[in-house]
């Protein structure tokens, strides 16, 4: 046997014309889910990290609805025109039960009655709240705009609004803040002139205690909010679901929770719905 | 180590410069182009999964080579594999003398016809051959000399070879 023979009979045998490529996009296809599986298996943590994070979000969303309304209602009954702006149309429906699993995140939610000399801790009722490096200002949704200058300023001062949380013990009366989503300065004294040239949107939230006789108005918390022909019901919006008649029933009823808003003065005790999102019967 | 990018090279690489001699080491065993191919992916895959670190070239290619005789030696003791009773491979297009010694080769042994296809074809000196199979150099001087013979019995041929030692 001559070997140019051999090596000509094997160099001519016929394989696949792709095999290259298709071994290729096979071996690429494995080595996808190989990494496939090794993200499956971080999903948790990551799931983890995100819920935290959500609930943090939602909470602080919350929070800072009812500090709004707080804070608002006191200007209001001091006749102290200057209001504060608000974040508008923000549900005050999202009482989000904690998670059961991971780091409870606490609200810091309030007015800064204390600044450190070095200006990176504040203190909000008796609790003190550092700022470090770690700490994230402003939120980082997706969606989240880049926060301003006006509603996260850079310095800790006495009598600025913050909102934000942790994840640390509260009861150690020290902790360090995860995210600080707002640093606001207190309006400054303008001569008695009223503020605002927009009109402020005021949340209704809660339970109604009394129903006019002819069931277009409710009493929530002392004041008497009545639904007209221009009360929207429900959310709008191009993802919103269509009102549910559980979520939002169709009468008003002594012990329904309600929530919603006006753009009305609360002081006078009785003012217009703007828009109603939630008629809660209260559960059996 | 590698990351992909360098990976996805040196797959890439291996495939073009080695992936003919692995199908036709896997068909000198399986005598089967796709049984060869399947065989030639498995090692690709291998490859992939156990990112080998080389020292050269010629490293490379004999990890490849020895890694594709071990699969294939797995595949013909796979239950279906000898359950089977496969149509020969169509090997008609070759011309009639490459045909006819292609087959004497693949009606050897495969002691015996591995080592001569890495001598023939792949040009491997009984040294090298011998650290590939894992076997002593007089070892496979001995296979390669009882192959040539019993090739000579089939086709003719073979006295004057010489076989580099």
């Amino acid at each position: 046997m001559k070997k140019s023979v051999y090596k000509s009979a094997m160099s001519r045998l016929r394989t696949s014309d792709d095999f290259k490529e298709a071994t290729y996009q096979k071996l690429m296809l494995e080595l996808d889910k190989t990494t496939n599986n090794s993200t499956v298996q971080k999903e948790p943590i990551i799931m983890e990290k995100s819920k935290k994070k959500w609930t943090g979000w939602t909470v602080g969303i919350a929070a800072a609805a009812i500090l709004t309304v707080g804070v608002i209602s006191i200007n209001q009954n001091q006749n102290n025109p200057a209001s504060t702006p608000t974040n508008q149309e923000q549900t005050a429906e999202a009482t989000t039960k904690p998670p059961i699993m991971g780091k409870v995140a606490v609200n810091i939610d309030g007015v800064i009655s204390e600044v450190s000399p070095d200006g990176k801790s504040f203190k909000v009722g008796d609790l003190w709240v550092e700022v470090t490096d770690q700490t994230q200002l402003g939120s980082s949704e997706p969606t989240a705009a880049e926060p301003s200058e006006e509603l996260l300023q850079k310095d800790f001062k006495v009598g600025n609004i913050v909102s934000g949380y942790t994840a640390q013990d509260v009861s150690t009366g020290k902790v360090t803040a995860d995210v600080i989503y707002n640093n606001i300065a207190p309006q400054a004294d303008n001569g008695g002139k009223p503020a605002t040239t927009a009109k402020v949107q005021v949340n209704i939230d809660g339970v109604i205690s009394e129903v006019s006789a002819d069931g277009k108005s409710f009493k929530v918390n002392d004041v008497w909010v009545t639904v007209t022909p221009d009360t929207i019901m429900g959310i709008d919006g191009p993802t919103a679901a269509e009102p549910s008649e559980e979520l939002l029933q169709k009468e008003f009823k002594v012990g329904n929770a309600v929530s919603g808003f006006t753009t009305e003065d609360l002081s006078t005790g009785k003012v217009n719905a703007t828009r109603i999102y939630n008629n809660i019967a209260p559960q059996k | 180590m590698y990351n992909s990018y360098e990976l996805n090279e040196s797959v890439r690489r291996a495939l073009d410069l080695y992936s003919q001699s692995m199908i036709k080491i896997a068909f000198a065993y399986l005598k089967n182009i796709a049984d060869a191919e399947e065989v030639t992916q498995e090692v690709f895959l291998a490859y992939l999964q156990k990112r080998p670190v080389f020292e050269n070239s010629e490293h490379e290619k004999a990890w490849l080579i020895r890694t594709t005789i071990n699969k294939s030696k797995n595949m013909l003791k796979t239950g279906w594999f000898k359950s089977r009773n496969p149509v020969p491979e169509d090997l008609s297009y070759l011309p009639k003398e490459e045909n006819e010694v292609l087959q004497a080769v693949l009606s050897l042994d495969k002691k015996y016809r591995i080592p001569i296809h890495l001598h023939y074809y792949e040009g491997y000196s009984i040294q090298e051959i011998a650290v590939i199979m894992q076997a002593k150099a007089a070892t496979v001087g001995t296979w390669l000399a009882r192959g040539r013979s019993l090739l000579k019995d089939k086709i003719g041929g073979l006295e004057n070879e010489e076989i580099c030692l």
